[in-house]
C-alpha cells in the first residue's frame, strides 16, 4: 500500500518488516505451510488423506466459532461465552435429538433461541449497564456452564442423529469432510455481514471511533448489542456442528474454544482496540492453531511440553502484532 | 453535621463502600442462615478462614496490579507452582519445608517478573499475554512434578489449622501481616507513584514518574502475596497438584471488580478484601441455606450443582449493582472535584 517513492528508499529489513507486520492473515498462512512442512518432513507418514482432512474440519468448527468473535473484537468488545455457548449447544443436540434426524429443525430452534437469549443477555450487560464486556461474559459463561450441570445432573445423554453425524463427517471425493458444505453456505454470510451490509460498516466505524460512530448517525448501543447476539448465535450453530462431529456430548466439551477462539482471530490480526480485522484472516489464524496443534501431536511431544511450546507461540505471535504504544510516542 | 455522619458521607465516597455495603449484606445474610452461635463458634470462624485464606490473598495479590493498570490472570496457576516447587524441593532435597516454602516464594517473584516484562516492557496487552503465561505455567508445573504427590508433616498443617489463644485463627495472622505492610506501604511515595501510573502512564510519565518501574514493585508486592497464597495452599491442601487453582485466576478478578476495583487508579486494597469476603461469604451461605432446606422441607434433595448455581448467579447480580452504583459514586466524587474548583463555595455544606 505505500507509495512506490517511500518503498524504493527501504532497507531489506525494513521491507520484511513491513511484509509481515502489514498482513497478518498472509503470514498466518505462511507460517502454518511452513509449521506443516517441519512436521512432514519430522514425520513424513503424518502427511496422509485423513490428516489433511481432519485439519480442514477442526479448521472450519473453529472458524465458525471465531466468526462472531472477530464481530466482537472489531466492535471493541470481547465475547467469552463462545465456549459455553458451544458446550450448551452441543449438548441440546444430542439430547433433544437422541439419534432422531426428524428432530434436526427443532433443534436448530432450540440451539438458535439460546444463542440469541446468551447475545441478549451479554449484550445488554455490557452495553447498557456498561459492565467491562471481558468481566461480565466471563461472569454469564460461568452461569450457562451451572446451568449445563444442573439441567442434566452432570452426565447428559443422547447422541446426534446418524443422517446428522454423517452431514459433517463423511468424505466426498476421499478426504474432503462434508462439513465444508456448512462452510460453502456460512463463510459467504459473515463476509457479506461483515464487509457489504450496512451492519458491517457501522460496526467497522464503530469500532475505529465510538464518539465519531454516535456523532454520524450510528445506532451505536444497537450494533453492539446486535454484534454479541451474532457471535452467540454463530457459536451456537459451530457448538451442533461440533456435536454431530463428536458423537456424544458431555458438560462443559467445547469450552476451550472460547480462548482458542479469541487466540484465532487475534493471530489472524483483528486488533483488540477494535475497528481493525477480517473474516479471512480469523479463518488463517484458526488453521493456524490447528496446524500448530496437529504438530505438536504427531512430534508426540510429551502434554507438559506442547503446554509450554503453546504458550510460547502465542506470546510470540503477540509480540509480531499486538504491542501496545510505548508512552513517550 | 455530627462528626459521625461526616466519617460516613466520607467512606461513602471512597471506592470500597459497594465492596463493603454488599459484604455486610451477605455478612448479616450468612449469620442468620447459620444461626449466630454456631456462625460465632471459633471452630467455624477457623474453619471459613482457613479454608479460603488462598482466594482472599490471590486477590489482594492482584489489588496492586489492578490499581497500577495491569492484570494477571495466570495468577492461580502460579499458587500450584508455589505450592508444586516447595513440596517437592521439601521432598526431593531432603530439606526443611521453610527452605521449600522460599524456593516457591523465590518461583512465585520469578513469573511475576516475568510477566511484568512482557506486559510492561514489551507492552502486550495483559490479558492475553497471561493468558499465555497460563500455558507456560502449566507445563513448567508438570515438568517439576508429573502427577499429585508429596506430603506436608503433621506439625505444619497443625499450626496452620490451629487457633492463637483459642480465639484467632492462625491463617488470619497472615491476611493482617499481609494488611499491615501495604498500609505502610500507601504512606510511602510509591503508594501516590501507583495512583497516577494507574490513572494515566502517559501524564505520570510526564510528571516524571517511571511507570515501568512502578509497575515492576506494583509486580513484586503480588509476587510476595501470590507465594503467601501459595504457601496458605500447600498448607491447606497439606499434599503437591500440578495442576490446582487455575479458576483462583478469574475468581480472583470478578472478587476484585466486585468490591470496586476500577482497571487502573481507581479502588484500594480494602475494595479486594472486601470482594474476596463477599465471594467466600456467598458460598458459605448458599451451603448452610441449602442445609437449612433439607431440615425444613422433608424429603428435599438436591444435587451440590445447584449450590454452584445459586451462587454464581449471586456473583453475577453482584456484579451487576457494582457497576450501577460505583457509576454514581464516581460521579460523586467528580462533582466533588468540580465544586472545589469553582472557588469552594460549597466546601462547607
Amino acid at each position: 500500500m505505500l507509495p512506490n517513492r517511500l518503498e524504493a528508499r527501504m532497507t531489506a529489513g525494513q521491507r520484511i518488516q513491513v511484509f509481515i507486520q502489514s498482513s497478518p492473515a498472509r503470514m498466518a498462512v505462511i507460517i502454518s505451510v511452513a509449521l506443516f512442512a517441519i512436521t512432514v518432513a519430522i514425520n513424513p507418514r503424518s502427511l496422509n488423506m485423513a490428516a489433511l482432512g481432519s485439519i480442514l474440519l477442526l479448521t472450519l468448527v473453529l472458524s465458525f466459532a471465531s466468526a462472531g468473535q472477530t464481530m466482537v473484537l472489531i466492535g471493541g468488545g470481547l465475547d467469552f461465552t463462545v465456549g459455553a455457548v458451544m458446550s450448551s449447544a452441543a449438548i441440546l443436540t444430542t439430547y433433544v435429538m437422541n439419534g432422531q434426524d426428524g428432530r434436526f429443525l427443532l433443534v436448530f430452534a432450540l440451539a438458535i433461541g439460546m444463542g440469541i437469549g446468551v447475545g441478549l443477555l451479554n449484550g445488554i450487560c455490557s452495553v447498557k449497564i456498561d459492565l467491562p464486556p471481558m468481566i461480565v461474559t466471563m461472569a454469564i459463561s460461568n452461569v450457562v456452564t451451572r446451568m449445563q450441570y444442573v439441567l442434566t445432573q452432570g452426565n447428559p445423554g443422547g447422541y446426534a442423529g446418524p443422517k446428522f453425524v454423517g452431514s459433517v463427517i463423511d468424505k466426498i471425493w476421499g478426504f474432503i469432510p462434508s462439513l465444508t458444505l456448512y462452510a460453502l453456505l456460512l463463510v459467504p454470510l459473515v463476509f457479506f455481514l461483515l464487509n457489504k451490509s450496512r451492519f458491517g460498516k457501522q460496526l467497522y466505524m464503530m469500532g475505529n471511533n465510538p464518539t465519531a460512530a454516535h456523532l454520524t448517525g450510528v445506532k451505536t448501543d444497537k450494533i453492539r448489542i446486535l454484534m454479541y447476539v451474532f457471535s452467540a448465535v454463530l457459536s451456537a450453530f459451530a457448538g451442533m456442528l461440533g456435536a454431530a462431529y463428536m458423537g456424544t456430548a458431555r458438560c462443559q466439551i467445547f469450552d476451550e474454544y472460547a480462548f482458542n477462539s479469541l487466540v484465532a482471530v487475534i493471530v489472524g490480526g483483528t486488533a483488540f482496540t477494535g475497528g481493525i480485522g477480517s473474516f479471512a484472516g480469523s479463518i488463517a489464524g484458526a488453521l493456524l492453531m490447528i496446524v500448530l496443534s496437529n504438530g505438536l501431536t504427531v512430534l508426540a511431544l510429551s502434554q507438559p511440553v506442547r503446554n509450554i511450546v503453546q504458550g510460547v507461540v502465542l506470546l510470540l505471535l503477540l509480540i509480531v502484532y499486538n504491542r501496545e504504544r510505548a508512552v513517550r510516542q | 453535621m455530627s462528626n459521625a455522619k461526616r466519617l460516613f458521607l466520607h467512606f461513602r465516597r471512597t471506592p470500597a463502600f459497594v465492596g463493603f455495603t454488599l459484604f455486610v449484606f451477605v455478612l448479616v445474610l450468612n449469620i442468620v442462615v447459620q444461626g449466630p452461635t454456631h456462625f460465632f463458634s471459633s471452630r467455624s470462624l477457623n474453619t471459613l478462614f482457613s479454608k479460603n485464606m488462598p482466594l482472599l490473598l490471590t486477590t489482594m495479590a492482584m489489588a496492586p496490579l489492578l490499581i497500577s493498570g495491569t492484570l494477571d490472570i495466570s495468577i492461580g496457576i502460579q499458587l500450584a507452582l508455589v505450592n508444586v516447587v516447595s513440596i517437592m524441593v521439601f521432598q526431593e532435597w531432603g530439606v526443611s519445608l521453610y527452605v521449600g516454602f522460599s524456593m516457591g516464594m523465590l518461583a512465585s517473584l520469578a513469573v511475576s517478573a516475568l510477566c511484568w516484562a512482557l506486559v510492561s516492557v514489551v507492552r502486550l496487552p495483559s490479558m492475553l499475554a497471561s493468558f499465555a503465561l497460563i500455558y507456560v505455567v502449566r507445563g513448567v508445573n508438570v515438568l517439576i512434578m508429573n502427577k499429585p504427590q508429596g506430603k506436608v508433616p503433621e506439625a505444619y498443617y497443625k499450626t496452620y489449622d490451629s487457633l492463637i489463644g483459642g480465639v484467632i485463627p492462625f491463617s488470619a495472622l497472615i491476611l493482617l501481616f499481609v494488611l499491615l505492610i501495604w498500609l505502610y506501604l500507601m504512606r510511602t511515595k510509591f503508594g501516590r507513584n501507583i495512583y497516577a501510573v494507574g490513572g494515566s502512564p502517559r501524564n505520570a510519565f510526564a510528571a516524571g514518574i517511571n511507570p515501568v518501574w512502578v509497575q515492576f514493585q506494583a509486580s513484586m508486592i503480588k509476587g510476595v502475596i501470590t507465594g503467601l497464597a501459595g504457601i496458605s495452599l500447600t498448607l491447606m491442601t497439606a499434599s503437591g497438584n500440578p495442576l490446582q487453582g487455575e479458576a483462583y485466576g478469574l475468581r480472583a478478578l470478578s472478587a476484585c471488580i466486585i468490591g470496586g476495583l476500577g482497571f487502573g487508579g481507581w479502588g484500594s486494597m480494602a475494595c479486594a478484601v472486601f470482594g474476596a469476603g463477599f465471594l467466600v461469604t456467598i458460598q458459605n451461605t448458599v451451603y448452610y441455606f441449602f442445609n437449612l432446606l433439607y431440615r425444613i422441607i422433608p424429603g428435599f434433595t438436591v444435587t451440590s450443582y445447584w449450590q454452584n448455581l445459586v451462587s454464581d448467579i449471586i456473583i453475577f447480580f453482584g456484579l451487576l449493582m457494582t457497576i450501577v452504583t460505583a457509576k454514581e459514586q464516581r460521579e460523586a466524587l467528580r462533582q466533588g472535584f468540580v465544586k472545589q474548583f469553582k472557588g469552594g463555595e460549597s466546601a462547607t455544606q
